[in-house]
C-alpha cells in the first residue's frame, strides 16, 4: 500500500479518526495502532508479518534479558545474539541470492560445482529499515540509553506504519518516550503535517516520477542510444529524481506521523547545498548517517586510532552503507566512491583552501557522478553510460519542463532557507478548512499527472 | 524535532487533524469517487479489493451523479501523461467487428507455412523495432535496445506495467496497438505480455466468461489475434510474440498454460508474419518452474524473486534468442 494510492486514502482517515478516539486509553490505542500497522504491512505481503513479528519478539527478549543482568560479558553476548538475528534476517532475504550467484559464478569459472542452492528469495518491504531500528533498540538498551520497553511498545515502535517501509530510521530513544504517555490532543502540528504530505506528493508524483518517465529511465536503460548531452542531462535528472522520490516519501511519513501526534526526526536538509562529502552525509538520509556513525563507525574505532585506522573505518562504513542500499556491485562501487571521497577530504583537511562556490561545484558534481554508479543496472552499463558522456551529439531530451524541474529542485536548495521557511510557515498556520481545501486541490492535480499504470514504487522501497 | 514546538506549530487540536483529513476525503469522493471504484476493479481478487470496492462503489455512485468529476477532469486533462485512446476500435465491439474487418477467426486446421517447406521471404533492413507488453517486457526492451542501438536500429520501448489482454481497466490493447502502429510504423514488434492476465472477459454472446476454460482461451486468442493483426500491418510488419515462462505459483501456472496455448492458436493464420517464440522450453522445460539454469556453462539465477519475471541475466538470454529470430527476417 503506497501512500499515494486509493487504498491508503481509505485506510488513513479511518485509522486517524480511530487513533484519536482511542488515544486517551493506551490499553486500547496500542493494540489498535499495532493492528493497523500490521494490516498496512500485510497489504504488501501477509507472510512477512511473521518475519516482522519474529524480529520484534527476538529483539524484545534480548532487550529484557540484557536489562536484567549486570554482568557485562553476558550483556555483550546477548547483544551479539540479537544483532546476529537481525543481520541473519537481512542476509537471507536481501543478500542470499546475490552472494550465492557470485559464489556459483566463481566456482563455475573454476570448473567446480555449485555448493549452495541457487534460489531467488522475495525481499520483504522495509526489512533494511526495521532491522536497523531493532538493532538501535537493543544497542541502546545495552548502552543503558533506554530502558527496555514493554512488548507492545517495542512492537509499535518497530511496526508503526508511517516509518515502517522506508524510514526515517527513528531511534528507540526518540520514539519510546512518545509512546509512554498519550499524545496531547490540544497540541497537534496539523498545518505542518498537511503541508508535508502535500509537498511530499508533489515531489514524488509530479517531479520524481515525471523525470523518471521522460528522461532518466530511457537513458539509463539504453545509454548506447544517447549522446553526451542527453546522458549528462539524465545524470542531473536522476540527481533531482532520487532526492524528490526519497525526501518526498520522508515528508509524507513525517506528515502522517504528525497528524497522529508523533514527531519523527528530520531526514534531509538541502543535501545538494553540501560543500563536501562529510557535509553531504549530514544533509542526506540523516537518520541513516547517524545510525552508521553510532553503530558502525564509532564501534569500529571511529577516528580515535590515528589516520590510517580512521580511513579504514570510513571505508568499511561506506562500503557497507553502499551494500545496505542493495545487493549489487553498483551499490558497492557507489559506497566505495563515497568512502574514498570522505577519506580524501579527511586527508586534505586544512591543506587545500578553495572558495566556497568552487567547493560546492566540485562536491555537487562528484555527488552526481556517484548517482550514475548508483542508478546503473550493472557495472557494464555504468561503463557504457560514462563513455557516452564523452560522445558528441545532440541534446534531444531537453524540454522546458524537464530542465525547469531539475533547476527548481536543485536551485531551491541553494537559496537562503529563510525565505522558503516564511512561505512554509504561512501554510502551516492556515485554518483547518483552508488546509483541507489545499490538500484536496493538491491531490486532484497530483492525481491528474499519474499515468494509467499507477504510481511507481518509491526507489527506497527496494532497499 | 524541536521545530514544531519552537515555531509554535503545535497550535491545532486533534479534531482539526481528523476534520482536515475527513473533509479532504469527502471532497475527493465528490470529485474522484469513480476512480476509487476503478482502482478496486483493477486490483486482484482478495480482501483488499473487496474493501476498496466497498468504499469505491458508493463513492463512485455519488460521483456519477454529480458534474464535479468532469469539471476536475477537464481542468486537469492537460496534466495527463497518457495518449488519448478514445473512439472506436476496442475489444468491446467484439466478434462482429472482427469478422467485418476481415480478420479470420481461429480454426483448427490452421498451420505454419514453414512446416510444409514454403520458402522464406527475402530478408530486409530493420529500421524500427517496437518492444512492448506488460512488465514481462522489462528489462527485455532495454536488453534488445542495447543490442540493436549500435546497429542503427531505432528501438521503441513501450512497456505498460500492470496491464493485460484480458483486462481493459488500465489500457485497451486493441486500441493501444493501433495507436503504436499509427505513431511509429515499426517493421518488427516484440510482444511479451500475460503476467497479469486471467480476468473474466465478455464472450460473443455478451456473457462474462471466467478463466481458464476453452471458451476463455478462445476469447483470449481472438484478442491476441486482433492485436497481432494490427502489428503485422497487412504483411508489412513482423511480430515476435513471446509465450510466458512457467511461473512459480501453481495458480498462475494454470493461467500461463492457457495464455500460451491461446497465443499459439491466435498466430496460426499468419505463421509467416507472426512468430511465436516459446520461452517454456528455454526457461522451464516440461513446464517445471526453476529459479536458475545453466547459462554459458555457469549455473545462473534467471528469475526474479516473484517467480514470474525474468531477472537481468534471464532477460539477456531471452534477448539473444529473440535477436537470433529477428535476424532470420531482417538484415542486421
Amino acid at each position: 500500500m503506497l501512500f499515494p494510492s486509493d487504498q491508503f486514502a481509505i485506510f488513513f482517515p479511518i485509522v486517524l479518526a480511530l487513533s484519536w478516539a482511542l488515544m486517551s486509553r493506551p490499553a486500547l490505542w496500542k493494540p489498535f495502532i499495532l493492528l493497523a500497522s500490521y494490516v498496512f504491512y500485510a497489504s504488501a505481503s501477509w507472510r512477512f508479518c511473521f518475519l516482522l513479528a519474529g524480529i520484534t519478539l527476538g529483539n524484545q527478549l534480548a532487550a529484557v534479558l540484557i536489562a536484567r543482568t549486570s554482568d557485562e560479558r553476558r550483556r555483550a553476548w546477548l547483544l551479539r545474539g540479537a544483532v546476529a538475528l537481525d543481520l541473519a534476517a537481512l542476509g537471507v532475504f536481501k543478500y542470499y541470492s546475490f552472494f550465492a550467484q557470485q559464489i556459483a559464478s566463481l566456482l563455475g569459472h573454476l570448473g567446480l560445482g555449485v555448493p549452495v542452492p541457487l534460489v531467488t528469495i522475495a525481499l520483504p518491504v522495509g526489512i533494511s529499515f526495521f532491522t536497523f531500528q531493532a538493532i538501535s533498540y537493543v544497542v541502546d538498551v545495552r548502552r543503558r540509553v533506554v530502558e527496555p520497553a514493554s512488548l507492545i511498545d517495542a512492537a509499535v515502535y518497530l511496526s508503526f506504519f508511517p516509518h515502517l517501509v522506508a524510514g526515517p530510521i527513528v531511534r528507540a530513544r526518540e520514539f519510546l518516550p512518545q509512546l509512554r504517555s498519550p499524545r496531547d490532543r490540544n497540541r497537534v502540528a496539523v498545518g505542518s503535517g498537511v503541508s508535508l504530505i502535500a509537498l511530499g506528493l508533489i515531489k514524488k508524483v509530479v517531479i520524481a516520477d515525471y523525470l523518471a518517465r521522460v528522461l532518466v529511465d530511457p537513458v539509463f536503460a539504453v545509454p548506447q542510444a544517447y549522446a553526451g548531452p542527453d546522458a549528462l542531462l539524465a545524470a542531473y535528472g536522476y540527481t533531482a529524481q532520487i532526492y524528490c522520490d526519497f525526501s518526498g516519501y520522508t515528508d509524507m511519513a513525517i506528515g502522517l506521523a504528525l497528524l497522529l501526534g508523533y514527531v519523527f526526526p528530520q531526514n534531509f536538509r538541502s543535501p545538494y547545498r553540501a560543500t563536501g562529502f562529510r557535509d553531504f552525509w549530514r544533509r542526506w538520509h540523516m537518520t541513516l548517517s547517524r545510525f552508521l556513525r553510532d553503530f558502525l563507525f564509532i564501534p569500529l574505532g571511529g577516528s580515535r586510532g590515528g589516520k590510517l585506522l580512521t580511513y579504514r573505518n570510513l571505508m568499511i562504513t561506506m562500503v557497507l552503507a553502499g551494500l545496505w542500499h542493495g545487493a549489487a556491485w553498483t551499490f558497492v562501487l557507489w559506497g566505495t566512491f563515497h568512502g574514498l571521497g570522505l577519506v580524501t577530504e579527511h586527508a586534505l583537511k586544512g591543506r587545500l583552501r578553495l572558495p566556497a562556490w568552487l567547493r560546492w561545484l566540485l562536491t555537487f558534481h562528484l555527488i552526481v557522478f556517484g548517482w550514475i554508479l548508483f542508478r546503473s543496472q550493472s557495472l557494464a552499463l555504468t561503463g557504457t553510460f560514462l563513455s557516452r558522456l564523452a560522445h558528441p551529439g545532440a541534446l534531444t531530451l531537453a524540454s522546458a519542463t524537464v530542465v525547469g524541474a531539475i533547476v527548481i529542485v536543485i536551485g531551491l536548495q541553494l537559496l537562503p532557507s529563510r525565505g522558503l521557511e516564511v512561505v512554509q510557515l504561512r501554510f502551516e498556520r492556515m485554518r483547518p478548512l483552508a488546509l483541507a481545501g489545499i490538500l484536496t486541490l493538491v491531490i486532484l492535480f497530483v492525481g491528474a499527472t499519474v499515468p494509467s499504470q499507477g504510481v511507481p514504487p518509491f526507489i527506497y522501497f527496494r532497499f | 524535532m524541536g521545530r514544531f514546538d519552537r515555531l509554535g506549530l503545535r497550535n491545532f487540536r486533534a479534531r482539526d487533524a481528523v476534520f482536515v483529513v475527513l473533509v479532504s476525503a469527502v471532497l475527493l469522493i465528490l470529485f474522484q469517487g469513480a476512480s476509487v471504484r476503478k482502482a478496486g476493479h483493477e486490483m486482484n481478487p482478495g480482501v483488499g479489493r473487496d474493501l476498496v470496492l466497498a468504499v469505491g462503489r458508493p463513492a463512485g455512485w455519488i460521483a456519477d451523479r454529480l458534474p464535479l468529476a468532469s469539471v476536475s477532469s477537464s481542468a486537469t486533462a492537460f496534466l495527463s501523461p497518457e495518449p488519448s485512446l478514445g473512439g472506436p476500435g476496442g475489444f468491446e465491439e467484439g466478434g462482429a467487428r472482427t469478422r467485418s474487418a476481415g480478420i479470420p477467426l481461429v480454426t483448427r486446421d490452421a498451420f505454419e507455412p514453414a512446416n510444409i517447406g514454403a520458402p522464406r521471404p527475402a530478408r530486409r533492413a530493420l529500421h524500427t523495432l517496437l518492444v512492448t507488453g506488460d512488465s514481462m517486457s522489462m528489462p527485455l526492451d532495454a536488453d534488445l535496445a542495447q543490442l540493436l542501438a549500435p546497429r542503427g536500429v531505432r528501438v521503441i520501448r513501450d512497456p505498460h506495467i500492470g496491464t493485460g489482454i484480458s483486462t481493459t481497466f488500465i489500457v485497451n490493447w486493441a486500441k493501444l496497438s493501433a495507436l503504436q502502429v499509427k505513431q511509429d510504423h515499426p517493421e518488427a514488434v516484440v510482444v511479451f505480455i500475460g503476467a497479469n492476465d486471467g480476468f473474466p472477459m465478455k464472450g460473443p454472446s455478451g456473457r462474462e466468461v471466467s478463466c481458464c476454460n476453452a471458451e476463455w482461451a478462445a476469447i483470449y486468442a481472438n484478442r491476441v489475434r486482433q492485436i497481432a493483426n494490427t502489428y503485422r500491418q497487412a504483411g508489412a510488419g513482423r511480430v515476435y510474440w513471446l509465450t510466458l515462462p512457467t511461473p512459480r505459483d501453481p495458480a498462475r501456472q494454470a493461467i500461463a498454460r492457457v495464455v500460451n496455448a491461446a497465443i499459439e492458436v491466435a498466430a496460426q493464420p499468419w505463421a509467416d508474419e507472426v512468430r511465436v517464440i516459446d520461452t517454456v522450453p528455454v526457461f522451464t522445460p516440461g513446464e517445471v518452474y526453476r529459479d536458475s539454469m545453466n547459462v554459458g556453462g555457469t549455473q545462473t539465477l534467471v528469475r526474479e524473486a516473484d517467480g514470474i519475471h525474468l531477472n537481468g541475466p534471464g532477460s539477456s538470454l531471452l534477448a539473444g534468442i529473440v535477436l537470433a529470430r529477428i535476424k532470420q527476417d531482417f538484415i542486421l
